[in-house]
């Protein structure tokens, strides 16, 4: 049976820890740049937490964001690359064959959401920073265009365990590392083709948005607004 | 040429590229038979304890199996091992519930970190050199044993003294059995953010030495003044699962979050509402809400019960906090004020929270007075929604933070340095450090390093090289925290009682012994009194015995036997009650202590020449500094600023405009006591008379990735100390700020300061 | 043969011999100036190369691109040098087509420039690469897993677009060129003799050659028009593709070959200029010859100025936040100095020049060329890498800083253009002699011209067409 997996991000449980940006780094192999690279940029948080102020002090808010890869059902990256590294599989993901990427860019120009990450140089683990790298994940080399998975990996090891067990994958079953380490339960993810999951429901919510929906890209990852309950509102 | 020419050529060619692949060093190792059965491919998960923060969360650490460098007998090779790949909360520990913040994902870099001590080392060069050659442990043993025994002859004339963070459960007891067979010895706990103010304030207002913990998830509404909750402060995980119910699992209700503070934190910028108040007037605004309450008849004074009785003035109605008076001491409106008394009156359970910068003033201890007294009346103490204790565990001596019963003398890092250097204490002779660096993170003015370089043997006992241990003789490498046995006690974040539990995870991959058994041996070897105190062979065995009796106190655990007891909580992570809440044991309070009437913070530094509060605050990646040397702390943008590998100054906008600065502009922030330089970072969220800088940069010996980054504000600060428990008041100093160049600001987010979020949204 | 005054003005009367002796001088004598040229190209160039090497052994890190500009200026250089490429084939396929007699002197060089700009900005794409040695992946043909390229791609697009225009404008360049080949051969000796007879292809000057010769010039200079078009609207539509802010444009594909033929203009104009001053052409390039193209490149800088300013005026209009953010920073930010130089150097300074006649002289047009060379560069820049910086979430905005490696590969490509064209000088007459011999007979001229006989061996001058048509 295929799958629609899907993300909802409760804004107003997401608190900007930022656990979510370190379970990626560390679930999927993401190298760190250094100092001199970060200052030009090159940083590869797959996930990051964007801030965005609102008004002066003292009524001052700040509000975050989590952005990933939002897996579009149309996605602009697709169609542009030439080689096929960006592709849609059957489950509905954006997927992206390393192997294939030849590095033209422009899946990433032609992403909406700046969710693609470059690698500039040849990654490096300062030994033996090379032992934490997580097996199940493949290790990208200069040149490549890389981005967030849904943590695909986890995502077929529980498809593989369900079909060893004759059975469908259960709601909840697979959290990618971003879900699964947020500590206020923020991030929900599922199969937004199955009504009875959590994403469905959240998804149906009276708060429920998508990043850019102007770009009609039809996003897998549903936003649930902040509530206000700011005084001077 | 011809092709058989070219076929040789090219098979030349290949086969010089394949021998220089050959050359490295990887395959010239021997591989070791590999002491562990694992199945390749496949994750095991084992629990863990972190470390990273007093904290205490439960861990499960994924193991798989990998070709590890390792020295093993003194020879270099290459072994199969189980390694960890991914550190996750353990989802039955009771603390964290199955969640990890970044820095405790980050602590695989503990582990692996490429510069950790890997075998023992004696001191070659001068002191503080950095200089050191490796020896083997039978020769550090031997070394150490030959500074230690005469001092722990009876009769001794010098003194040792045990420097260290703050330890909890049986490591503690360790070292205070340890410490108990020399003569003179002194533990000196040290940590930045220690806390000891508000433990101390809870000792007043509720007989608790112990750091609260808070129903979030009941509460109704939830005031804090400057405690960063969510991000570094107490127990940030427990805290986070309880906001996220609070704010979304109960339908219909969503709990109201007031954040004080002057500087907007990660945690503030979670706020419905969020008040700047003026630094160090956070107990005047909590008693003026108070006032509030009490003329308005929400409550009556004796509703606070002994908190409210540590306060002067509690039972006439507070007459001096008069919501005009307050407002014009901390600069909120008197309408906000009211309002907001109102409403926590009325939408209960409601809890007020202090914490961080408050407290690390020169009237802390008044400050947390103030709001466990405001606590108190709302009546939510020990209840559901409300302020409750984690009970102590079931065991003898432990648990706590508290002074011990040994008798030992617990000393400050200030007065522990004042001594040496006055030449009043006897001498210190030894020196042993554990986890702590007190060099880095205390004032210029405390004068730690000069104090430490003049003790004539300084051992550690740490796994990394930093400002503290470079000035060590003797360093004697610890395993990591995933490669130990571990246990501890969390003093906050749940309300049933813990001790957590967990054998190591890996197999050590250094030349290093866990602290805990060199301890245990080194008392073997020094025998008499020490041996005794510690007759157990390893700390494996010490951890067994001690919490033996646990498995008669009622818990999760069912076991047939002591055996069957100790292998379910081994597998579990360690032991835990029900949940259910100790009271606070009010009637144990001393009633004698004369209240204490308000105080003004004293902020060093004359506002002419000084004109900005400098707020050093815990940083999100780095916590008080010990997580700098962690790439990928160093990588995580800092989610307000966006800042990574490096120090900023946060500052208003406008006061910069005033002052002709611009973003990443080099700053030199001056204290009296010295100065430091960090780019100039423009936030709307931070008060115009507050200059601020994260903590946890500027190491000087730290690491490849943390030494040379940054600048350490904690170096400029004045030597003031809160009144009454003489804990560093890190808040308490003026500063001026001047522009001195172009400064080098890396921020993740390219984008404008400032930016209508409707732009962004549909 | 039209014979008006334009026609006459552009006439050039020389006598045959001296025409050869004028034209194919530089093909059999070298002074040292050209060796010292040579080597000065090659000395700019090979650091190029040598830069371009490093690039792909460190990695494309040492470029100024990152996140989220990932087109800088290579890209910039790549569409520049497409634009550049309709200099020629373009210009020279519509004066064919409409007999523009003017034109004689003038094809070749531009066709030389169309096939050496596209050689030059086809390198860009592949240096602009993450992972170059792969390039040939963008060839359609299946890989080992039967994985064809993605046609829905415009740069597979690009790929066949540019594949078939330097294909054509190669055999639009070569077909004229055998007949003055032909005439190198029949005057050289040794070594040269030998050359010139393989690429003279056997061309013996009957009848039936020249006919085919100007049918399958007729037939090139129709197709190549299409081709020509599409090729740089293909390269506008690899920006309008994307739903980037101020990219995501239908006015691209006109707004783009305008652009090109402007900038292609000028290229010539610049090229023409250096020619006329280096081999002593003043005779056959006269005044009147960059007086026409003066004429062109006006209309071509009044259809640019309408273009940007129909561009921007919509934006503008329309005031979508995400692309008001890229337009203001081109039209008052961190560009907009950059983008009035582009104004002035692509309209303030040419149009005055172009419109007045008494201005519109040699170094009328040279300078006003070469101000219109460096604008569109801008242009291509401006339209490339402002945009890339204001994508939608402001979080993620960054700023490009182009490195030393993009700045060396960019000068050693430029003169690595300068160097195919002094080579192709030596190996080629830069102006075709019979077509320049073919309009110079303004009055029929009688020939012995006899048509072909099989089995006769009547040796014909192969570089005179059989009949003027």
């Amino acid at each position: 049976m295929a799958h629609r997996w899907g993300m909802v991000i409760d804004l107003d449980r997401c608190t900007g820890c930022e656990a979510c940006v370190a379970a990626c780094h560390a679930e999927n192999n993401i190298a760190t740049v250094d100092a001199a690279q970060a200052a030009n940029g090159r940083t590869m948080h797959w996930i990051h937490v964007e801030r965005y102020w609102e008004g002066e002090f003292p009524n001052v808010r700040a509000r975050f964001q989590p952005v990933l890869c939002q897996q579009c059902d149309a996605a602009p990256c697709e169609p542009v690359c030439p080689t096929y590294a960006s592709y849609h599989n059957s489950d509905g993901l954006n997927a992206q064959v390393y192997n294939r990427c030849i590095g033209t860019f422009y899946c990433a120009d032609a992403c909406p959401y700046t969710a693609r990450y470059f690698n500039w140089f040849n990654p490096v683990w300062d030994k033996p920073l090379n032992l934490q790298l997580n097996p199940d994940v493949s290790v990208r080399g200069v040149g490549v265009m890389e981005k967030c998975t849904f943590c695909i990996q986890r995502i077929t090891a529980a498809e593989i365990q369900a079909k060893a067990e004759n059975r469908d994958v259960k709601d909840g079953e697979v959290k990618p590392a971003c879900v699964q380490s947020c500590p206020t339960a923020a991030m929900v993810f599922g199969d937004l083709e199955d009504p009875s999951s959590q994403v469905s429901r959240l998804a149906g919510s009276m708060r429920a948005t998508t990043l850019l929906a102007e770009v009609g890209t039809f996003p897998k990852v549903i936003y649930l607004e902040r509530e206000s309950s700011h005084a001077n509102e | 040429m011809k092709r058989r020419t070219f076929l040789k050529l090219s098979t030349v060619g290949g086969a010089g590229a394949a021998l220089a692949g050959c050359g490295e060093q990887t395959n010239q190792l021997i591989r070791f038979i590999p002491d562990e059965t694992l199945v390749p491919g496949v994750a095991t998960w084992r629990p863990g304890i972190c470390t990273l923060c007093p904290a205490g969360c439960g861990l499960q650490v994924r193991i798989m199996e990998g070709d590890a460098e390792v020295i093993r007998n003194g020879q270099a090779g290459v072994v199969k091992m189980g390694l960890a790949k991914k550190l996750e909360g353990n989802p039955q520990h009771p603390v964290n519930h199955g969640t990890l913040c970044a820095r405790g994902q980050a602590g695989l870099q503990v582990t692996f970190n490429p510069d950790r001590v890997r075998h023992p080392l004696k001191r070659v060069g001068p002191r503080g050199s950095g200089k050191f050659a490796e020896i083997s442990w039978d020769e550090a043993l031997q070394e150490l044993l030959t500074h230690l025994s005469p001092l722990a002859s009876p009769g001794s004339a010098h003194s040792m003294a045990f420097l260290a963070g703050p330890l909890r459960g049986q490591r503690r007891v360790l070292i205070e059995r340890f410490l108990s067979a020399f003569g003179a010895a002194q533990f000196v706990p040290f940590e930045l953010f220690d806390d000891s103010v508000l433990r101390a304030a809870n000792q007043l207002s509720f007989g608790r030495d112990q750091l609260p913990t808070f129903d979030l998830a009941e509460s109704n509404f939830v005031m804090s003044f400057g405690a960063d909750f969510l991000g570094t402060w107490n127990s940030p995980m427990a805290q986070s699962v309880a906001y996220g119910i609070m704010r979304r699992n109960r339908p219909g209700a969503r709990g109201k979050f007031v954040q004080v503070e002057s500087r907007m934190s990660q945690t503030g910028a979670n706020a419905d509402e969020w008040i700047p108040a003026h630094p160090g007037t956070e107990g005047q605004l909590a008693l003026g809400i108070a006032h509030i309450i009490l003329s308005e008849h929400h409550r009556s004074p004796e509703a606070a019960g002994a908190a409210g009785s540590r306060i002067e003035g509690w039972h006439n109605g507070l007459p001096e906090y008069s919501p005009e008076a307050v407002a014009w001491k901390t600069g909120v409106p008197p309408q906000t004020i009211m309002r907001l008394a109102r409403e926590m009156a009325v939408q209960t359970p409601a809890v007020a929270i202090v914490g961080g910068a408050p407290l690390a003033q020169t009237n802390g201890l008044f400050t947390a007075l103030a709001i466990n007294a405001l606590n108190a009346l709302l009546g939510g103490v020990g209840k559901p929604g409300g302020l409750q204790f984690t009970p102590r565990p079931p065991l003898p001596g432990h648990g706590s933070s508290e002074t011990n019963s040994k008798g030992l003398t617990g000393t400050s890092v200030r007065s522990l340095a004042q001594h040496i250097l006055s030449g009043q204490a006897r001498t210190v002779e030894s020196l042993l450090l554990y986890e702590a660096n007190p060099v880095f993170a205390t004032p210029a003015t405390w004068h730690v390093k000069e104090a430490l370089e003049s003790v004539p043997f300084i051992a550690s006992l740490g796994h990394f090289i930093d400002e503290t241990s470079v000035l060590a003789d003797l360093i004697l490498p610890d395993h990591s925290y995933l490669e130990s046995w571990m246990d501890d006690v969390p003093e906050s974040g749940t309300t049933a009682a813990v001790v957590s539990v967990a054998p190591p995870a890996m197999h050590p991959l250094h030349n290093t012994r866990a602290m805990p058994d060199v301890l245990l041996d080194v008392a073997h070897r020094l025998g008499g009194r020490a041996s005794q105190a510690l007759p157990w062979k390893s700390y494996e065995e010490m951890l067994q015995a001690a919490l033996a009796p646990l498995a008669h106190s009622p818990s999760s655990i069912t076991a047939s036997s002591p055996d069957d007891f100790w292998t379910k909580v081994k597998d579990q992570g360690g032991w835990w009650s029900a949940k259910g809440s100790a009271a606070p044991e009010r009637e144990s309070a001393a009633h004698a202590v004369p209240a204490l009437k308000n105080e003004e913070a004293q902020f060093d530094g004359p506002a002419p020449g000084y004109p900005f509060y400098f707020l050093p605050y815990a940083s999100q990646q780095f916590f008080d500094g010990r997580h700098a040397n962690l790439p990928w702390m160093q990588e995580l943008p800092e989610v307000l600023s966006t800042g990574m590998w490096g120090t900023w100054v946060e500052i208003n906008p406008q006061t910069a405009a005033t002052l002709k600065i611009e973003q990443g502009d080099l700053l030199e922030v001056a204290s009296r006591h010295g100065s430091v330089r960090a780019p100039a970072l423009l936030s709307p969220g931070i008060a115009p008379d507050v200059v601020a800088m994260p903590v946890g940069q500027g190491h000087v010996e730290y690491g490849r990735y943390a030494s040379g980054r940054g600048a350490n504000p904690i170096k400029i600060l004045a030597p003031d100390v809160e009144r009454t428990t003489g804990s560093l008041a890190w808040a308490g100093t003026r500063v001026s700020v001047a522009k001195a160049g172009t400064g080098e600001l890396i921020l993740l987010s390219g984008g404008p300061t400032k930016w209508s979020q409707e732009r962004v949204r549909r | 043969m039209p014979t008006n005054s334009m026609a006459q003005a552009n006439v050039i009367d020389i006598k045959d011999e001296q025409v050869r002796e004028d034209l194919l001088r530089p093909l059999f004598h070298t002074s040292r100036r050209f060796y010292v040229l040579v080597f000065l190209l090659v000395a700019i160039g090979l650091p190029g190369i040598v830069t371009f090497v490093y690039q792909i052994y460190t990695g494309m890190g040492v470029s100024g691109l990152t996140r989220p500009i990932f087109w800088g200026f290579y890209v910039t250089n790549f569409v520049f040098w497409i634009g550049i490429s309709h200099a020629g084939t373009l210009i020279s396929a519509i004066l064919r087509l409409v007999n523009a007699t003017w034109r004689r002197p003038v094809t070749r060089c531009a066709e030389a420039i169309t096939v050496f700009a596209l050689a030059i900005g086809a390198q860009y794409p592949i240096i602009h690469l993450g992972r170059s040695w792969l390039f040939f992946w963008l060839v359609p043909y299946p890989s080992e897993r039967g994985i064809w390229p993605n046609f829905r791609s415009p740069l597979v697009w690009d790929f066949f677009a540019i594949s078939t225009y330097i294909t054509g404008s190669l055999t639009f360049l070569l077909l004229p060129i055998i007949p003055d080949w032909a005439m190198v051969r029949d005057r050289a000796t040794g070594l040269r003799k030998r050359i010139y007879t393989v690429l003279a292809f056997g061309w013996r000057g009957t009848p039936r050659e020249w006919h085919r010769l100007e049918m399958a010039m007729k037939i090139m200079a129709v197709t190549i028009l299409p081709v020509a078009v599409s090729v740089h609207t293909i390269v506008s539509w690899d920006f309008a593709m994307a739903p980037v802010p101020m990219w995501h444009s239908t006015v691209f594909g006109p707004y783009f070959v305008a652009g090109a033929i402007f900038s292609g203009i000028a290229a010539l104009i610049i090229a023409m200029a250096l020619l006329r001053k280096t081999l002593h052409l003043e005779a056959y390039l006269k005044p009147s010859h960059f007086s026409n193209l003066g004429k062109l490149l006006l209309v071509m800088s009044l259809l640019w100025i309408y273009f940007i300013f129909a561009e921007r005026l919509t934006v503008w209009y329309g005031n979508q936040p995400a692309e008001m953010a890229a337009f203001w920073s081109i039209q008052s930010g961190r560009f907009a100095i950059l983008f009035w130089t582009m104004v002035t150097c692509n309209f303030l300074i040419p149009f005055p020049i172009l419109a007045i006649k008494k201005l519109r002289t040699i170094t009328g047009t040279v300078i006003a060329a070469s101000t219109i060379v460096v604008g569109m560069w801008l242009e291509r820049f401006l339209i490339v890498v402002p945009p890339l910086e204001h994508k939608y979430l402001p979080y993620d905005w960054g700023r490009y800083h182009p490195s030393w490696v993009e700045i060396m590969i960019t000068v050693g490509t430029a003169s690595g253009m300068v160097l195919l064209y002094v080579l192709f000088a030596k190996f080629v007459p830069l102006i075709s002699i019979w077509e320049l011999k073919g309009g110079q007979h303004t009055n029929p001229v009688p020939h012995q011209a006899q048509p072909a006989v099989a089995g006769t061996q009547v040796r014909l001058d192969p570089t005179l067409p059989a009949a003027n048509s």
